[in-house]
């Protein structure tokens, strides 16, 4: 599992306190990388786990990291929050190594972070987990009627669409006639 | 919880949408004007080549189905019914897994349900599967789409049973198909018909194929016919064999004729039933039913 601290810097993480999670097979000594999301508490995390996201193996691949380099600079994700960077993290580990089953029952149940976990897998490239979500997402509208769909997802009516099209259409004109006026300001 | 699923990025979108069953893509497209663009645009993108869309139009209930994969499961997406279907009671919800609309003209409301499901996903009509109201289908179809059919069926209706053999015979002269023609359709003793059918991959014609003569099985261009219900004899079939042998239906790789059941009254009143058989006549006209396999040989004679 992985280990997380409260209040470190990015800049300076403080030492992480869980044993790694390699004691079935110590043979090959597994290197750790750290990630901080917005709320800068840094997750230790094995590079096995972190294979699941394309983008982390993308930097930790260009970057070349020592261990040591690897702790003094942890991979900042400011646009995904702490808690939706620990469910992702959790899941790396409890995946890593093996492929994901169909129905995975390890995977974070929070509805109501669907939406900022869908993001963030999305932002990181976890493909498996990304697909797990939007499964999620699909069962949401199961049997449902337009109206209930409209209600789950969110999506506004038509007259709420051409209200908003008229709202942004009076903005953009508003917008247009200043800059002329400005234009012809600095022309005089 | 809510989703904010227009929020959601394009890839994440489109993952979305290819996990909906079609019947939940059909029912999605009328939350808005918005959402029915998007879906038409995904599918604009990448057509489902492997899903099939049936127009179905059976005993006054106009159908779309698609099959997502080879394994035939249908999925209806919408329907049509007639308004009187409603009898006056207020439309209820969810009882359906995909939209029913109702109309005054059922042809008319079948035809627009074809063509809001083929405009969504952009896909042409692959089969017709119809009753004897239902075949106006065919020239529809024909007419509204550059691709042939795949497939057609023709099977008998609980609600309307008048002017059967005209119905199989129009069917039979102006459907054009490439892969399969079923039918499971009534047609009486006198039925005939003299023209050619195919080519085609399949031809099953599940009950009732006394009409089919041997000339008839001359002229069905098929790699697999399947014929239950048949009343061709064994001089019938040793005609077949040598018009075969001589090479004709040389894209034939599948035969199969199952016979009418007979019941045969012996002497002491028992009763023996033939499930299939050949039928011969002796030369002062006396006619018998002949079963044999490898094993065994039965032979019941008309008295």
């Amino acid at each position: 599992m992985s280990s997380t601290e409260q209040g470190t810097s990015s800049a300076a993480p403080a030492e992480p306190t869980t044993a790694p999670e390699s004691a079935a097979a110590p043979e090959v000594p597994e290197s750790f990388y750290y990630v901080h999301g917005k709320d800068k508490v840094v997750h230790k995390v094995s590079a096995g786990a972190l294979q699941h996201s394309a983008l982390i193996h993308g930097m930790i691949s260009n970057l070349g990291y020592t261990e040591e380099q690897a702790k003094a600079n942890p991979f900042p994700f400011e646009n995904i929050d702490g808690d939706i960077l620990q469910m992702v993290v959790d899941w790396c580990n409890q995946h890593k190594g093996k492929p994901t089953p169909p129905e995975d029952t390890n995977l974070p149940k929070q509805k109501e972070k669907l939406f900022d976990l869908v993001l963030a897998v999305n932002y990181l490239e976890i493909k498996e987990l990304l697909t797990y979500c939007c499964k999620q997402v699909a069962m949401m509208v199961k049997g449902k009627s337009p109206e209930e769909i409209r209600e789950i997802w969110m999506i506004p009516t038509d007259a709420e669409d051409e209200a908003a099209e008229k709202e942004a259409k009076k903005r953009a004109g508003k917008e247009a006639a200043g800059e002329t006026a400005a234009a012809a300001g600095d022309a005089k | 919880m809510p989703f904010p699923i227009l929020r959601t990025p394009f890839v994440v979108l489109s993952e979305i949408i290819s996990l909906l069953e079609p019947n939940e893509i059909v029912t999605a497209s009328f939350c808005s004007k918005n959402i029915r663009c998007l879906l038409k645009r995904h599918y604009q993108r990448g057509k489902p080549l492997e899903w099939r869309l049936l127009m179905i139009n059976h005993d006054s209930w106009g159908r779309v189905s698609i099959e997502t994969s080879k394994n035939g499961e249908q999925i209806t997406v919408m329907s049509a019914k007639h308004i009187s279907e409603l009898q006056g009671h207020e439309l209820k919800q969810n009882n359906e897994k995909c939209p029913v609309i109702y109309f005054e003209d059922l042809r008319l409301g079948t035809a627009m349900i074809v063509d809001y499901v083929t405009g969504l996903f952009r896909l042409d009509v692959f089969a017709v599967v119809m009753d004897s109201n239902g075949i106006w289908a065919i020239d529809w179809v024909n007419n509204r789409q550059e691709k042939m059919l795949g497939g057609v069926q023709l099977i008998k209706s609980l609600k309307y049973n008048s002017n059967a053999d005209e119905t199989l015979d129009y069917v039979l002269r102006n459907a054009r198909f490439s892969l399969y023609f079923n039918l499971d359709y009534n047609v009486s003793d006198n039925f005939k018909f003299d023209g050619k059918l195919g080519p085609m991959k399949q031809l099953w014609i599940r009950s009732n194929g006394h009409w089919v003569t041997c000339d008839n099985l001359m002229n069905f261009d098929g790699l697999a016919i399947r014929i239950q219900g048949s009343k061709l004899s064994i001089s019938d079939f040793n005609a077949f064999l040598r018009h075969w042998r001589a090479g004709a239906s040389a894209r034939l790789e599948y035969l199969y004729v199952s016979f009418e059941q007979e019941t045969f009254i012996e002497s002491d009143g028992h009763e023996t039933v033939f499930t299939g058989g050949y039928s011969i006549q002796r030369t002062d006209g006396v006619e018998a039913m002949i079963q044999c396999s490898p094993r065994w040989f039965l032979m019941g004679v008309w008295h």
